[in-house]
């Protein structure tokens, strides 16, 4: 590619960046009328008495659709703040434990049945240097999942303080994913060959992916279909990061 | 509760609904398309809040915040600012430069109504 084509490419991508950002932002003003709307319905129907469970549960659908719409925005903008260079991690000392413990009173609503998210941790308390508001959607994003796909048992995250880094594993019991999918599996955009008719973007994977490598980290997955599925994070310790 | 608040958004249909529900929960509405229609209904009424989108056309949110600061007569009036920005940074432009508070879009208007009371309350 000659230099000419080379910048007239960045250009048209910087303007795609541009379009998508403000594409984005500007479906929020929607939802939040949508949502709004939703509201003022709810409120006319109780104050005239007219309220009734299907209306009730038929309206908080349309909220939780709205809301789940709007994540996807939310993810669509990060992978695009990622592509076009935008993300910057604003790293400080922390301690995971801090980020994992959490995620047990965060997450016991989000299973039907009320089962909690199981939460161990061993080994001696080390900070890593990353930054929270990044450590904080990758947890959150595979413990969602985790969630998501889990059947008879709780997920489970195990955060290891390991001798050269801290070691976090997330598994679930879930369906698993066909091992031909593994390699594409942090791909933005890619969904498992056994996931239709389960609500994702594709996004959420490859946003974990960048965030733990912006954050000294690396991520694996190890999966068997049927079984389940465990992801394993390992971000080094300061000291021990070239 | 009847107290006076003060909106300020350029999308006509999410003024037109936030406008009823505040009216649902007995508070006196104004409203304003822009900021310095905004300024100019708030120079008039002196609403105990007002809540204003921050990208707007004519005068945007933070030019309304800095008006505010500059008058005696307003700068006691709480701001709330809503916006479809989730910035940390831009969260805190925003608070620095006066507002009482932020709310991200979209938002349920328990949340936005949560936020109401609580500014009231301190200034009371």
């Amino acid at each position: 590619m000659d230099s000419a084509n080379h910048v007239e490419n960045n250009a048209l991508l910087s303007n795609a960046s541009n379009v998508i950002a403000i594409t984005a932002h500007e479906f929020k003003t929607p939802l939040t009328t949508i949502t709004s709307v939703v509201d003022l319905l709810s409120a006319k129907l109780k104050a005239d008495q007219h309220m009734n469970a299907f209306y009730e549960k038929q309206l908080a659908r349309i909220t939780t659709e709205v809301f789940s719409l709007n994540s996807m925005v939310d993810e669509m903008l990060t992978i695009n703040n990622i592509v076009s260079g935008h993300i910057e991690a604003v790293k400080e000392l922390i301690d995971l434990s801090n980020y994992v413990l959490p995620l047990k009173e965060q997450y016991h609503a989000y299973i039907e049945d009320n089962r909690q998210p199981e939460i161990v941790l061993t080994g001696t308390p080390k900070k890593i240097y990353a930054s929270p508001a990044q450590i904080t959607r990758i947890l959150t994003n595979l413990v969602s999942n985790a969630c998501k796909y889990s059947r008879d048992k709780a997920p489970v995250i195990h955060l290891d303080y390991q001798e050269h880094a801290a070691v976090i594993t997330v598994s679930n019991d879930g369906i698993g994913i066909p091992e031909q999918d593994l390699p594409y599996l942090f791909d933005p955009y890619f969904r498992g060959s056994n996931t239709a008719g389960i609500a994702g973007t594709g996004l959420g994977l490859s946003i974990v992916k960048s965030f733990t490598a912006a954050n000294n980290g690396n991520i694996t997955v190890t999966s068997s279909p049927d079984k389940g599925t465990v992801f394993t994070l390992a971000f080094k310790y300061p000291d021990t990061c070239k | 509760m009847n107290a006076n608040i003060l909106l300020i958004e350029d999308k006509a249909g999410l003024l037109d609904t936030l406008k009823s529900l505040l009216e649902l929960h007995d508070y006196t509405v104004f409203t304003a398309s822009h900021g310095a229609e905004g300024l100019t209904v708030a120079t008039r009424y002196l609403p105990d809040l007002v809540i204003s989108d921050i990208y707007m056309p004519v005068l945007d949110g933070y030019e309304l915040l800095d008006r505010f600061k500059q008058d005696p007569q307003l700068c006691k009036i709480p701001v709330l600012i809503t916006s479809a920005k989730n910035d940390p940074q831009e969260i805190e432009d925003v608070l620095q430069k006066g507002a009482a508070g932020y709310l991200t879009k979209p938002f349920v208007f328990a949340h936005l109504h949560e936020e109401i009371k609580r500014l009231l309350v301190r200034t009371a």
